[in-house]
């Protein structure tokens, strides 16, 4: 009997809750920060939400960079899409194409005056009359090294090529090579030979009318750089990916690497001294206005139902807040970087021991990133080919050309334009 | 019909219908996909004939995969069986340890292809490798040498690497013929003082052979196929020189937007296949009769 009573009170007590969740809007956020600790860190800003927001019930799903791209048009085509999905902006396009996005200008306008987003994050999600995603965190390229051995080389940091050209050749002793410079036919090459060709004047590939400009002399020039400046790379830099060169910098065996960041790694696998790690912009043709790639990575809307929209804006809106937005960057403390004014300046993101630690290095990154680029977004103007051209990797196709195939800059460069114009078809 | 006829149909009729539906479907699905003009999964698509096989055997993209595919699958041949021979004849002899050794050789064949690309990406990196290392210390090269740096040696090394991974089980399947050759034959050629060559030459390679050929279509078809290894190693790189056809197909489908392209593709590479299997299998039919 008294089991039955009790069974009866919790019955009694559960079934408000169940109510509750029957009518909660339910929104589900599809993202790719898989590794465990970022599902995690994720969760707990998700569970503070819907705590917080009782009539909203937000679940996560972690997918694969990998499988995403196909899985996303196949899932709404079936019904059975996200209502949130991260994004970097060649995504997009695609989803943009088939119908699938509508425009959160309004949404971003009213974020904006509240937080001030970083103007290149919002550049390059902004096209065709809309803002297709709202920027979350931002990734920039920059140049590493360690200023004991640049100290101990008599080796100032370069802030031109023909600097950076001088202290990889004067690095590349005993075994180490001066600078680590993937040369794969994947996106972190795409990242690396656009850094440069940013900083060589050649950072649109399109022009007005949307026929591409990729073939002129600036990118042949910063192809002949970078191909020059590969020679002190390691042998197996052809193969690389983001990993690889983390790991030639942590084991000391590259003087220099570009890279989002290495802070993690530095200070898990390698000697973990602050003091002793350098960050410093890419370096520029003749010394001018550093610039970089930069990967504003955003979140797009895609509920068709207005519940559900209102909810997932509602949720989008309490990340951007400063007391939660530090402890959503700092899933991966020293590599996801604030596109929000208000979000640079956060407790909850400086509060980080990691990020307490290098802060001087995460001041640089951030400033870096001001000058932020992403070749396909840099004019407001921006042409669905860009999703092809981006996912086949045609601007580091052409630089194997140059490195493995042994064309020449000017040869490769015309033959990456030809394989734009075929892919944009 | 016999009754015994239509109690055979109806035995056989459960696997049919299941191979129908997971093969079969897919198979036309496929064709039917070809045939239009889709780009990406979920989007609509105009019935465009055969315009896309037009496109695609006039693409040298294609006719460069379906060659390194030939040499893939050639030289994995050749090495798998090599290896694969050379362990199953040492493992059909009887010395200490030879059940131990049995188990164990099977072991780079159940370790996941991730972990086996970690563990060679690992081995052939020039930062913290221990392969670069050894060759310069024996003094084979001075610098360290990169594995996936250039066309060649990249599928040079794929193919090692996946060799390595799929001997184990061919030379199980070596070793399961060699097991039924009778011993009284081998005893026989000995008291006739016929040398270990001769043996090898005039008992087991013969009697193995048709175990081997077996191997060689399955083997074929297994190697033609695989895409995890080399997708995760070079990614069909540098320079496409790994880039075979099922790496072309993922790439044209899911980095290219173009689905009904690499439909066409595989529906190419199916028939490739399928005549590959006809051609071998009459092969085998004919010297089983002989």
């Amino acid at each position: 009997m008294k089991n039955i009573l009790k069974l009866a009170l919790a019955t009694t007590m559960l079934m408000p809750a169940a109510a509750l969740a029957q009518d909660a809007v339910e929104v589900t956020l599809w993202h790719m920060e898989q590794p465990p600790h970022r599902v995690a860190r994720v969760q707990e800003l998700i569970d503070a939400f819907n705590a917080a927001n009782p009539g909203i019930v937000v679940k996560q799903e972690p997918q694969n960079w990998g499988e995403v791209y196909a899985k996303t048009p196949a899932a709404l085509a079936a019904g059975q899409g996200p209502d949130m999905l991260f994004a970097i902006p060649d995504f997009t396009p695609i989803l943009k194409d088939i119908g699938a996005l509508t425009s959160v200008e309004d949404f971003v306008k009213e974020l904006d005056e509240k937080h001030d987003f970083v103007d290149s994050t919002v550049e390059a999600y902004s096209y065709d009359g809309g803002v297709w995603a709202v920027p979350l965190y931002n990734m920039a390229m920059n140049l590493w090294y360690r200023k004991s051995v640049l100290e101990a080389a008599g080796v100032e940091v370069p802030t031109t090529w023909d600097e950076w050209r001088a202290a990889a050749e004067k690095l590349s002793v005993d075994g180490v090579s001066g600078m680590g410079l993937p040369a794969n036919k994947q996106l972190y090459t795409d990242q690396t030979v656009y850094s440069v060709m940013v900083n060589g004047g050649a950072t649109e590939i399109y022009n007005e009318d949307g026929t591409l400009r990729f073939d002129n002399p600036e990118t042949v020039g910063a192809y002949e750089f970078y191909t020059d400046l590969h020679q002190f790379s390691p042998a197996d830099s052809t193969s690389w990916t983001w990993g690889e060169a983390e790991a030639c910098f942590s084991s000391q065996t590259c003087a220099m690497v570009m890279q989002f960041s290495v802070i993690a790694t530095y200070d898990t696998q390698a000697e973990g001294d602050a003091s002793d790690l350098g960050v410093a912009a890419i370096p520029s043709k003749d010394g001018g206005e550093h610039n970089t790639i930069s990967y504003a990575n955003a979140v797009m809307l895609l509920s068709t139902d207005e519940a559900k929209m209102e909810a997932s804006k509602k949720f989008v809106s309490f990340l951007l807040e400063p007391e939660n937005y530090g402890r959503f960057l700092n899933m991966e403390p020293g590599l996801f970087m604030p596109v929000t004014a208000d979000g640079a300046e956060a407790e909850t993101f400086w509060s980080d021991p990691m990020v307490e630690k290098y802060r001087e290095q995460i001041e640089t990154v951030i400033e870096n990133s001001q000058n932020g680029r992403l070749f396909g977004f840099t004019s407001g103007r921006t042409f669905p080919s860009i999703a092809a051209i981006s996912a086949q990797n045609i601007i580091a196709e052409t630089l194997q050309s140059i490195v493995v195939s042994g064309q020449s800059a000017a040869e490769a460069v015309a033959a990456g334009q030809a394989r734009m114009e075929e892919v944009a078809q | 019909m016999p009754q015994s006829k239509a109690l055979a149909f109806a035995l056989v009729a459960p696997a049919l219908l299941f191979l129908a539906a997971t093969l079969g479907w897919p198979l036309v699905q496929a064709v039917q996909l070809s045939l239009q003009d889709v780009r990406v999964i979920g989007a609509p698509g105009n019935f465009v004939g055969l315009d896309n096989y037009e496109r695609v055997l006039a693409n040298p993209a294609f006719w460069s995969a379906a060659r390194l595919s030939l040499v893939w699958v050639v030289a994995n041949a050749v090495l798998q069986t090599a290896l694969a021979l050379a362990v199953a004849l040492v493992l059909n002899e009887k010395f200490p340890g030879v059940r131990i050794a049995r188990t164990w050789v099977i072991l780079t064949w159940i370790v996941p292809t991730v972990v086996v690309v970690v563990i060679w990406r690992w081995l052939f990196s020039t930062s913290g490798g221990m392969i670069n290392p050894l060759l310069i210390q024996a003094g084979i090269v001075e610098r360290p040498v990169g594995f996936f740096a250039t066309p060649w040696t990249a599928l040079a090394t794929l193919v090692f690497i996946n060799s390595w991974r799929w001997f184990p089980f061919i030379a199980l399947m070596m070793l399961a013929g060699l097991t039924r050759i009778p011993d009284e034959l081998y005893e026989a050629a000995r008291i006739d003082g016929a040398s270990p060559w001769q043996r090898f030459r005039r008992i087991t390679w013969p009697l193995l052979a048709p175990t081997l050929g077996v191997l060689a279509v399955i083997g074929t078809l297994l190697s033609f196929n695989v895409f995890d290894i080399i997708w995760l190693l070079t990614s069909g790189g540098p320079a496409g020189g790994s880039r075979t056809l099922p790496v072309l197909i993922y790439e044209t489908a899911f980095k290219g937007y173009r689905l009904s392209e690499a439909a066409t593709i595989s529906v190419l590479a199916t028939l490739m296949l399928m005549a590959f299997a006809i051609v071998a299998t009459r092969a085998l039919d004919r010297s089983d009769d002989r």
